[in-house]
């Protein structure tokens, strides 16, 4: 289970970057062909780095995915990982002119950690900057706003770090709601007569979820606004520290809760890369097949939920009825109904039923009668035309810049779908398309949802036309439970089975960018291992959390009403976004 | 690669779209469906809910029950693998030995707190002895936090699980493709080693002679 370090793998533009720092500033991290390649800068040339990448067209990395902080100091390594090198930041980047992935990490001391702040560089990191100094205490130089975003103002110390002591319990009182730097602010354009501030949230029934928007309002029109997140946080990176890797599969669960499915097959896939282990054909047909149909409920959901909140109850039904039943298959698969825990590392819990093939394809056929009622209703409707056409507008240069991926990203003019240009599970195989809208409007990303979940439809048929027989888990057993008669019967099984249980997987020492196509875009995995059976680091990359970053910026300009919609279309769950 | 980015035109403002003219399909579209849920029952995809229940699949995840022997004690050897698998640290397992030497170890606690059970099954999977099993009955709910902490007695299979009117086994542990049982060698549950195992512990169970009574411990001398 060891893999093979590859000097350079994937880095096509080493002599470029030779030139650009010829003191050896920034240099190519070997990294196991099965991660994403890896740079290493200075903390002095890291700016300039991080500058070069994104403008330097031999490279061009315009899209900031994640920023990965890990604190080493528990890790088996040099003195240096508890002294100068105790923290790392990895800023994983992409970029949508070259289709290539890429890692820039940074060591950083113990003491007193800090950079000066991307923001300049990729806007989206603004909040992912102000994630880092929540959770690790990176402070960034320059930064607009380095406050506490997913804890509350507050909590003492950085929860994240491997030195803070968990089980602490910090009071919130009055004083440390957020308060509204919009109520405060006086700088506000001179023909303002007179504004108001209104609170959105934290439980109001337009943000679906435990967000809370605050907005500042001349009339209708919204002149500024500021989202915060955080209500719905539930140390879900700190309790996969003290957890085996199996164990952890339930909580990815209730990441993104509308399509949970695909976010546990994801984390599997990330560990799996890590051991270097292949699931079996039919493990991975059905996991497409169970993650397209996830796909098709989250854009349901998002859709009919939309529809609510501008005023047209009867699409929820319609498209709640496809939900609904999409939830039956996977409980017969699996047990439950939406907290599915389907995927093990190395494949699946247990085989799909023996009807799985047949329930799929009159599964499918209904759905997409479902589909074609909300096409009926809507698509041509002008009244939603109206309401959806212009508002909140995102350009394709906006939507790079502030990080955006899947529908969202696809709706502004940029065909970046990972299960098409980097793809897994035999996505290869199969035949799909794209949808791209280049509006970015409210109303393309409805629609780019809507042509996705009869891709989705495409991509079932077709894999469930030949769905692979044999075993769904693999025979490792230092991975997978052996089978129950092994554990009943022979001690053999019984050691394996005890190992695997008290101890977890052993996955070596090492770390892995792992990235699956969530329903609201790339869904990626960051997972640092210690060798031991429990990981020492997990961060997520949620698909929303840059999407509601930018809500703030989409908003302005626009009618409240249209904030509503816009917030529904870019569809935030509090799930996936707090964590 | 087969398929390609496609690129979505926005559907053409033509004269009908104008008039608002596609609304009347919609309305079509919703005036079927109320026509067809009015006469017919079955149209209706809601459920009357507690008259009417969802039938659920042979692997749903409810509440647990510890399976027994068919001398009526507890399969469950207080391994503690399951309380060790347990994602949410809701079994707490205390051991104890068994007068049957056979048996070597029995739970005299075995509490699953089902406030914090996420009903994933893992414990299911964990058990070595098939022991614990979960049903179908998803109907949990309870007055007072105490009463959430299902004991022995709750968690004892009953004759209720299992009855017509009762929820029904649900998720249990998952054989796999196995070679051996496709062809029948294989009986899935612990107790197919249980009788040789009781055989051969048969005399040592007679062995060990009950504890002579114990002498009364002498008064503590009174204080003067």
């Amino acid at each position: 289970m060891s893999a093979t370090l590859a000097p350079s793998a994937g880095v096509t533009f080493a002599p470029v970057l030779q030139r650009a720092f010829p003191d050896g500033a920034v240099r190519v991290e070997p990294r196991p062909a099965h991660d994403v390649p890896t740079l290493v800068a200075t903390a002095e040339a890291f700016p300039a780095a991080a500058r070069f990448l994104r403008d330097d067209p031999s490279t061009s990395f315009d899209l900031l995915l994640d920023l990965v902080a890990v604190d080493r100091s528990r890790l088996d390594g040099p003195p240096s990982c508890r002294g100068e090198e105790r923290f790392q930041l990895n800023a994983l980047l992409y970029s949508t002119k070259r289709n290539e992935h890429l890692r820039l990490r940074v060591a950083l001391p113990a003491t007193d950690p800090r950079l000066p702040t991307l923001v300049e560089t990729w806007p989206a990191s603004n909040w992912f900057e102000r994630e880092a100094w929540d959770l690790m205490g990176i402070r960034f130089d320059g930064h607009p706003n380095l406050a506490r975003l997913l804890t509350h103002n507050g909590f003492v110390g950085h929860a994240l770090r491997k030195d803070y002591e968990a089980g602490q319990r910090w009071l919130c009182t009055d004083e440390d709601v957020l308060q509204t730097r919009l109520a405060a602010k006086t700088d506000l354009p001179e023909d303002v007569f007179e504004t108001t501030t209104l609170n959105f949230g934290p439980s109001h029934p337009a943000t679906h979820g435990t967000l809370r928007i605050v907005v500042r309002l001349d009339g209708e029109r919204v002149v500024a606004a500021e989202s915060e997140c955080g209500y719905l946080h539930r140390c879900f990176e700190k309790m996969s520290e003290t957890h085996t890797y199996t164990q952890v599969i339930p909580y990815t669960d209730r990441l993104n809760y509308c399509s949970p499915m695909i976010n546990g097959a994801g984390y599997a896939r990330a560990v799996e890369q890590m051991l270097g282990i292949e699931i079996p054909p039919r493990a991975r047909a059905v996991r497409v097949v169970l993650s397209e149909f996830s796909r098709i409920m989250d854009h349901m959901v998002c859709i009919g939920a939309n529809l609510v909140d501008v005023g047209g109850l009867t699409t929820f039904w319609y498209s709640y009825q496809a939900r609904e039943e999409i939830y039956s298959l996977l409980e017969a698969c699996c047990g439950a109904r939406l907290t599915s825990s389907y995927a093990r590392i190395g494949g699946l819990s247990m085989d799909v039923p023996a009807n799985f093939v047949e329930w799929c394809r009159s599964l499918s056929r209904s759905v997409r009668d479902r589909i074609d009622e909300v096409d009926t209703l809507l698509t041509k409707n002008r009244i939603l035309h109206k309401r959806m056409m212009g508002t909140g507008v995102v350009t394709k240069e906006q939507a790079i810049a502030w990080g955006f991926t899947g529908p969202c990203l696809r709706a502004s003019g940029v065909g970046y779908d990972v299960r098409k240009d980097k793809p897994y599970d035999g996505y290869d195989e199969v035949d799909f398309d794209v949808p791209v809208a280049t509006a970015g409007d409210n109303f393309s990303r409805f629609h780019v949802r809507m042509e996705e979940m009869r891709q989705s439809l495409r991509i079932i048929e077709q894999v469930v036309s030949r769905l692979p027989g044999g075993p769904v888990v693999s025979d490792d057993y230092r991975v997978v439970l052996p089978p129950k008669e092994m554990v009943y019967n022979e001690m053999e099984g019984l050691i394996f089975h005890f190992k695997n249980v008290f101890e977890g997987i052993q996955v070596p020492a090492g770390e892995v960018y792992s990235f699956t196509e969530g329903a609201n875009g790339e869904l990626g995995y960051s997972i640092v291992s210690d060798g031991s059976g429990r990981p020492y680091r997990v961060k997520v990359r949620p698909p929303c959390f840059p999407l509601f970053a930018a809500f703030e910026k989409i908003v302005v300009g626009g009618l409240v009403s249209d904030a509503v919609a816009t917030l529904g279309t870019l569809n935030i769950i509090a799930g996936e976004l707090d964590r | 690669m087969p398929g390609k980015v496609v690129t979505l035109e926005p559907p053409a403002e033509t004269l009908a779209v104008r008039l608002y003219l596609p609304l009347l399909s919609g309305m079509a579209l919703t005036f079927r469906k109320f026509v067809s849920n009015v006469l017919s029952r079955k149209a209706r995809p809601t459920i009357e809910y507690p008259e009417e229940r969802r039938a659920y699949s042979d692997r749903f995840r409810g509440r647990h029950i510890l399976k027994t022997r068919e001398d009526g004690t507890l399969k469950c050897v207080a391994c503690y693998m399951c309380a060790t698998h347990c994602p949410a640290d809701c079994i707490h397992i205390e051991a104890g030995e068994h007068p049957n030497l056979a048996y070597e170890k029995y739970p005299t606690v075995f509490e699953i707190d089902l406030l914090r059970c996420v009903m994933c099954g893992f414990c299911v999977d964990a058990c070595p002895k098939d022991a614990i099993w979960m049903t179908k009955d998803y109907e949990l709910s309870f007055f007072a936090r105490k009463d959430a902490v299902y004991g022995i007695p709750e968690l004892t299979e009953k004759p209720s699980d299992t009855a017509p009117d009762g929820p029904g086994y649900g998720y249990r542990p998952y054989y796999g493709e196995s070679p051996k049982r496709k062809a029948g060698q294989f009986e899935p549950s612990g107790l197919a080693v249980l009788p040789m195992t009781l055989a051969r512990n048969a005399d040592i169970n007679r062995m060990p002679p009950p504890p002579p009574p114990k002498p009364p411990a002498p008064a503590p001398p009174k204080p003067a």
